[in-house]
């Protein structure tokens, strides 16, 4: 090697330009290429569907759809306003149940079982539950209130959407008491607060938002949930008993049937029903969603 | 090191009564035995330090005093602290009345998620129901000498999770003062907070001994010096050496405590 006279002599590279393969860069590319073209051909069934739904959907809202019963075979016109009103009754029932189990299951499970045998057992049947076929859940309240009274009713619909949405009470819960920092617990306790003081008036304060939030998207899930009223609440085309005796009519249900039938009418409801379902649970996941992030 | 310790002029009593006699006490996280025979008094009405590195047990010996321990029950204490005369570890001595007795200021600030005057009154209401006009007096004596008065009395019932670092752990001490406890437990209460804030609570110790007796684990060593009477060097979860704070800083008994209060280890 030359005496190195240049004005800038430059440093003699310790690693070797060109370690990395072609073929890797290559890979790399492929892959995010592959990873970009299947995140589009998901979103594009998303807002197929989606443009679908509005589309027909709004061709068959009218002021009717809000202010009539739902029409009987064969007969023009009609609406949706029972149907309406049916699920937001057996949505709320549903709710009504499965709050105060699953706050209380939860908070059992986060503040009291912790990592006991029994608390680690009801996890397992909870993330069960969790996933269980919503038909089993139908068929199981269907034997136990829907055959002893004798009769389809709208509080065994409530109590089959109560079930489904208990773990997802449950689950949300327990993981956001489980956010909530040991120390304030403690400092609630140090000031000679009992268990249950600390847990009421501090720990679910804490967790406010996001104990509420779980509660909002188990609402959207029962919302749309078909399968577990055809075999409680099943449906009707009239107005239901403000008793919730006999059939509740139902938005999901109402769908379910009026799709498949050969009517023009019917078929048009069907859409408009979706489309009120599709925006009722967009709504809640929006509003659930602010509700984390105003809870930071 | 030893010299730049600045020693507060100590106004030390030797004739107070012992408030808090801890007797031959053992504690144990599981099998863990994490302390070891502790022999100490706390004297009424006095700043006692817990000083010591990290580990050797200064938080494991202030969670007994008000039983906080109690909460796991994987942990266990042997032994006897007698708070006026009573074994606070016995069973048979309710918690949450000795907790109100007991009050705690842990490292990082604990605001309930509430607002400033709710997170005051909320010890007192735990016990007491005094009428709207006593409570209000005694949740703004508590701002007052923890004080946040000035800071915060146009925002009583805004969050208390709003306020600044120093300022939530002001407003923990209001919240345990207003109980009127006798003894106070500060957990490194200004670890988390910058010099001014920090600054503000070692004012705020300092007043408050006139009417608390108070226990206070610490890993400054100016902090301890500034502000105790007494302080116990721990290492290894026993008690090494336990003076006057003076004693301690200037003049201690063993080779350990010197070596650590001039920073040659720990
Ligand atoms: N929850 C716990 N479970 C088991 N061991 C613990 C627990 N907390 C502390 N220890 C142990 O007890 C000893 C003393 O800890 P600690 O009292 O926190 O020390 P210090 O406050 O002096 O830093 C350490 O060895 C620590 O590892
Ligand atoms: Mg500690």
């Amino acid at each position: 090697m030359t005496m190195t006279t240049a004005a800038n002599p430059q440093a003699e590279a310790h690693i070797p330009w060109g370690r990395v393969r072609q073929g890797r860069r290559t890979a790399d590319r492929a892959m995010k290429l592959i990873a970009t073209g299947f995140t589009f051909a998901a979103i594009f069934v998303l807002f197929w569907i989606l443009g679908m739904l509005l589309v027909k959907g709004i061709g068959g809202l009218s002021p009717a759809t809000f202010t009539q019963v739902t029409p009987g075979p064969g007969s023009e016109g009609g609406g949706l306003a029972n149907a309406i009103v049916g699920s937001f009754v057996l949505t709320f029932l549903g709710i009504a149940v499965a709050t105060p189990i699953g706050v209380l299951a939860g908070t059992w499970l986060a503040e009291y079982g912790k990592k006991s045998k029994l608390a680690n057992l009801i996890r397992f049947i909870n993330d069960i539950l969790l996933s269980a076929p919503s038909i089993l859940i139908g068929l199981f309240v269907y034997v136990i209130l829907v055959e002893p009274f004798r009769g389809y009713s709208g509080w065994a619909g409530g109590v089959a959407l109560g079930i489904i949405a208990i773990p997802v009470i449950v689950r949300t819960t327990e993981d956001m008491l489980n956010l909530v920092p040991g120390p304030l617990r403690e400092a609630g306790s140090a000031l000679g607060a009992p268990p249950a003081v600390v847990i009421t008036s501090v720990t679910w304060r804490a967790a406010k938002a996001g104990m509420v939030t779980g509660i909002l998207l188990a609402l959207a899930r029962i919302a749309g949930e078909t399968a577990p009223l055809i075999f409680t609440a099943l449906n009707n085309n009239f107005w239901f008993s403000p008793t919730l005796v006999g059939g509740v009519s139902n938005l999901p249900v109402t769908i379910y049937q009026f799709a498949s039938a050969p009517y023009e009418n019917w078929q048009q409801l069907a859409w408009a029903g979706s489309l009120i379902i599709t925006l009722s649970i967009l709504i809640l996941s929006i509003v659930a969603r602010r509700l984390v992030a105003g809870g930071k | 090191m030893l010299s730049t310790l600045e020693l507060s002029p100590q106004t030390l009593d030797a004739e107070a009564p012992v408030r808090i006699a801890v007797k031959n006490l053992d504690f144990y996280y599981g099998e863990h035995k994490a302390l070891k025979n502790i022999n100490l008094d706390f004297r009424d009405r006095h700043v006692t330090a817990l000083i010591g590195p990290s580990g050797c047990g200064k938080s494991t010996l202030l969670r007994i005093f008000n039983r906080i321990y109690s909460l796991y029950p994987e942990q266990r204490a042997e032994g006897q602290i007698l708070l006026d005369g009573r074994n606070v570890i016995s069973n048979d001595v309710d918690v949450n009345e000795l907790r109100s007795r007991v009050g705690m200021v842990f490292q990082k600030p604990t605001p309930f998620p509430m607002s400033i005057y709710d997170n005051v009154a909320f010890g007192i209401r735990l016990y007491e129901k005094p009428p709207k006009s006593e409570l209000d007096d005694r949740v703004e004596g508590a701002l007052r000498r923890s004080a946040l008065w000035d800071e915060v009395k146009d925002k009583l019932k805004s969050s208390g999770m709003g306020l600044s670092g120093g300022q939530q752990q002001r407003l923990c001490i209001a919240r345990t003062i207003a109980q009127k406890p006798e003894v106070i437990l500060f957990d490194e209460p200004t670890s988390a907070l910058d010099p001014i804030s920090t600054g503000k609570i070692e004012d705020l110790l300092e007043q408050l001994k006139t009417d608390f007796t108070i226990v206070i684990v610490t890993h400054n060593m100016q902090q301890a010096a500034r502000i105790s009477q007494y302080t116990a060097f721990m290492y290894l979860g026993e008690v090494i050496e336990f003076a006057p704070t003076n004693t301690i800083f200037m003049n201690p008994g063993k080779k350990q405590t010197q070596d650590y209060v001039t920073g040659r280890f720990g």
